[in-house]
């Protein structure tokens, strides 16, 4: 499946298994949209204030969208506050609202109605990246940091498996509306985002079978944390040599280094072929940082990698990495 | 720290922590570790990487227990004087199980098994494989067929939810309030049809205005077809709960050493002894070892890897001394999350083990975890 880059695309979704570094990949996007002159919309769900944490604990809202840096906004979706918004939007009559969500009838179909909190969820997003003001979208681009690759994939997919089960109602046409927006890959792209480990690579290419095997457009593969490329295969026998000549001291301890980094090297390229190969997209590596904290600055230097990629960076907007 | 002594005796063992910290490899070699003690071991794991199931003898999803080779573990380098078993969950197989138990005829089962909502959902529905996590654990010591049972949480949103799981499936399974509203031909229901009527005819047009007539229907079918099996799942929740708050269970908290996980594994940390579960020790994953202290002379270095057949020796110097910086760095940012944890949560038992250059997966990877865990 091919589309336009995926900043092009108004809903971006990261994907990933828990501690790939989603929230670091979305926020770096985020940043790349904004600097290249997007509105962009960073979404957290479920309340994981990771994000907040990587923009210097700028409070991220769920009433309103938080600016995070020039351009870039910011805003959490609770499922609850979601499903009070869209039962206002439909029944326009806020006691009608309140009897609702008093009533414990409804917090039974509320629990019980599989997928409801994903819907609705997905169904603000959806609200989000098509809502239009004074003729033209609020938002260029949404990024979305997803949970973990399981439940992700349910809140993705949610859309598609109420309309099947909806015979009729507004829930049967409004869930159709938004599977056709996240299931059509000009409007919508999914990173998908691994680690250079073995159960984060495969458990990326399993997912990135499982999005196209649902019809939902995988659009780039983002392999993050690669370490720095530094050894050639023929320095590994001379630091080998080198270690064998003086096991001890302060030497021995820099070319011990030196060979685990060229070793760990070598291990992540047969990681990054085997991740380009399991997925057939695009692959976009980031560079491990060496640093004590993930912060901001490190944010900039992942999006000045992901806009050297032109799967990722919006047409005209490629800078050299 | 050795974990054996805390472990000791336990017929539970329960292991969470953030996602990717490496619970299910620290499952696994806490289990081979009890086992190689002489104890007979059963480790359930959620997804685990294939070729560590493939080591632990677990081809595909299995809910079944399979025991692990005691050749292959004394091969790895461990004396195995008890036995190892595994099993991978597999949540819509226990659900289905589940309904097979407690439904009243088997009319009543097919009508659950066949429904759309339960086909559709009952993988993630209501937290089903946090659920089903627990309901396999409380089976596996019921049958008391072995004598610890390890347990890797899922993966969730909240590390804890797997907690509240079997009282989320209750409420879920009950369902009451919507089946007192569509159900009102039943005894209960026409009682309660009567108490809430004020309101709740109301309430069921907006709900049929805003889901369609159909999905209505389906939904309370779905939850009417539960009928009767309510009072076997609240008692199962109940005592699941006694026995993970017993004397007979301990909690692991897995953490890997960045600001992330550790600050969700103190966070675990004080809910889990809040509401009183036995929460025993800190486990501190792949955690980057310093670097003895000490840099060497540059220009000595590049000699001495010129002599050893370094073309460019200066340059090869400058990228091993640029590793060893990384290696510092890593290392002492390690040390110092090792550190954050003990001073909050006022040194507690902890073990740590080392990073290794790849996850394990094979027994032998495996057994070295072991070591540091059990016989360190």
């Amino acid at each position: 499946m091919t589309g336009p880059p995926l900043l092009d695309r108004r809903l971006c979704f990261v994907l990933g298994k828990g501690g790939v570094g989603k929230s670091t990949v979305a926020a770096a996007l985020g940043l790349l949209g904004a600097r290249a002159g997007r509105r962009t919309l960073l979404v957290e769900v479920a309340a994981r204030r990771r994000l907040s944490r990587l923009f210097a604990g700028a409070a991220i809202g769920a009433d309103r969208p938080t600016e995070l840096a020039p351009g870039l906004f910011g805003l959490s979706i609770e499922a609850e506050r979601a499903m009070e918004e869209y039962l206002d939007m439909q029944l326009k009559v806020r006691p009608l609202v309140d009897l609702l969500v008093k009533s414990r009838a409804f917090h039974s179909f509320a629990a019980a109605a599989p997928g409801l909190p994903e819907l609705v969820t997905l169904g603000k997003i959806w609200e989000l990246a098509t809502h239009v003001e004074d003729g033209r979208p609020v938002w260029d681009v949404l990024v979305v940091d997803l949970p973990a690759t399981g439940h992700g994939i349910a809140l993705l997919e949610v859309a598609g498996r109420v309309h099947e089960l909806a015979a009729s109602g507004p829930i049967r046409e409004q869930s159709a509306k938004i599977a056709e927006v996240v299931g059509h890959p000009a409007a919508t792209g999914i990173a998908v985002v691994a680690r250079p480990e073995e159960l984060a690579v495969t458990e990326a290419t399993e997912a990135v079978a499982a999005l196209r095997e649902k019809g939902l457009p995988a659009a780039v593969a983002v392999m993050n944390g690669v370490c720095a490329r530094r050894f050639t295969p023929e320095d590994v026998p001379v630091l080998e040599a080198a270690l064998a000549a003086t096991p001890d001291g302060a030497a021995a301890t820099a070319v011990r280094a030196a060979l685990a980094h060229a070793h760990r090297e070598r291990r992540e390229q047969g990681q990054s072929a085997q991740l380009a190969e399991g997925v057939d997209l695009p692959v976009v590596e980031l560079p491990e940082l060496i640093t004590a904290r993930m912060d901001l600055d490190g944010v900039g230097i992942l999006a000045g990698a992901l806009g050297a990629s032109p799967a990722v960076a919006p047409a005209g907007t490629r800078v050299a990495g | 720290m050795n974990l054996g002594p805390v472990l000791a005796g336990r017929r539970v063992v329960v292991v969470c922590g953030a996602g990717g910290v490496g619970k299910t490899t620290v499952s696994a070699a806490l289990a081979l570790g009890l086992a190689a003690e002489g104890r007979r071991v059963a480790v359930v794991t959620i997804d685990p990487a294939r070729r560590l199931a493939t080591a632990l003898g677990m081809a595909g999803l299995s809910d079944e227990p399979r025991r692990v080779d005691p050749a292959a573990a004394r091969d790895a380098g461990l004396d195995m004087r008890g036995e190892l078993w595994a099993l991978q969950l597999d949540p819509k197989a226990t659900f289905d199980r589940l309904v097979t138990r407690y439904a009243p005829s088997p009319e009543a089962r097919d009508r659950i098994l066949a429904n759309r909502i339960y086909r559709h959902f009952s993988g993630t529905v209501a937290g089903a494989q946090e659920y089903m996590a627990v309901e396999r654990l409380h089976e596996l010591v019921d049958e008391e067929r072995f004598e610890c049972v390890v347990l890797d949480t899922p993966p969730a949103q909240n590390a804890l939810d797997f907690l509240d799981a079997p009282e989320r499936m209750g409420r879920f399974i009950e369902g009451k309030g919507l089946r007192l509203l569509l159900a009102p031909q039943t005894k209960a229901g026409r009682l309660g049809w009567k108490a809430l009527h004020a309101g709740s005819s109301m309430v069921l047009s907006l709900l049929e205005r805003l889901t369609g007539g159909q999905l209505l229907r389906d939904v309370s079918e779905f939850l009417q077809s539960f009928d009767g099996m309510y009072a076997g799942f609240r008692d199962r929740a109940a005592a699941v709960r006694t026995l993970l708050l017993s004397e007979e269970a301990r909690f692991l908290v897995v953490t890997g050493p960045e600001p992330e996980p550790v600050a969700e594994a103190v966070m675990l940390w004080d809910h889990l002894a809040h509401d009183r579960y036995p929460v025993a020790a800190v486990v501190v994953n792949r955690v980057h070892p310093l670097p003895p202290e000490g840099d060497p002379d540059p220009a000595a270095l590049a000699a001495a890897l010129t002599a050893a057949g370094a073309g460019d020796g200066a340059h090869l110097a400058g990228a091993a001394l640029e590793s060893l910086q990384d290696a510092r760095t890593v290392g002492r940012r390690d040390h110092d999350d090792v550190a954050e944890i003990r001073r909050t949560l006022d040194d507690p038992p902890l073990a740590t083990v080392p990073a290794l250059p790849d996850d394990p997966v094979e027994l032998a990877g495996l057994a070295r975890v072991t070591r540091e865990l059990v016989t360190a």
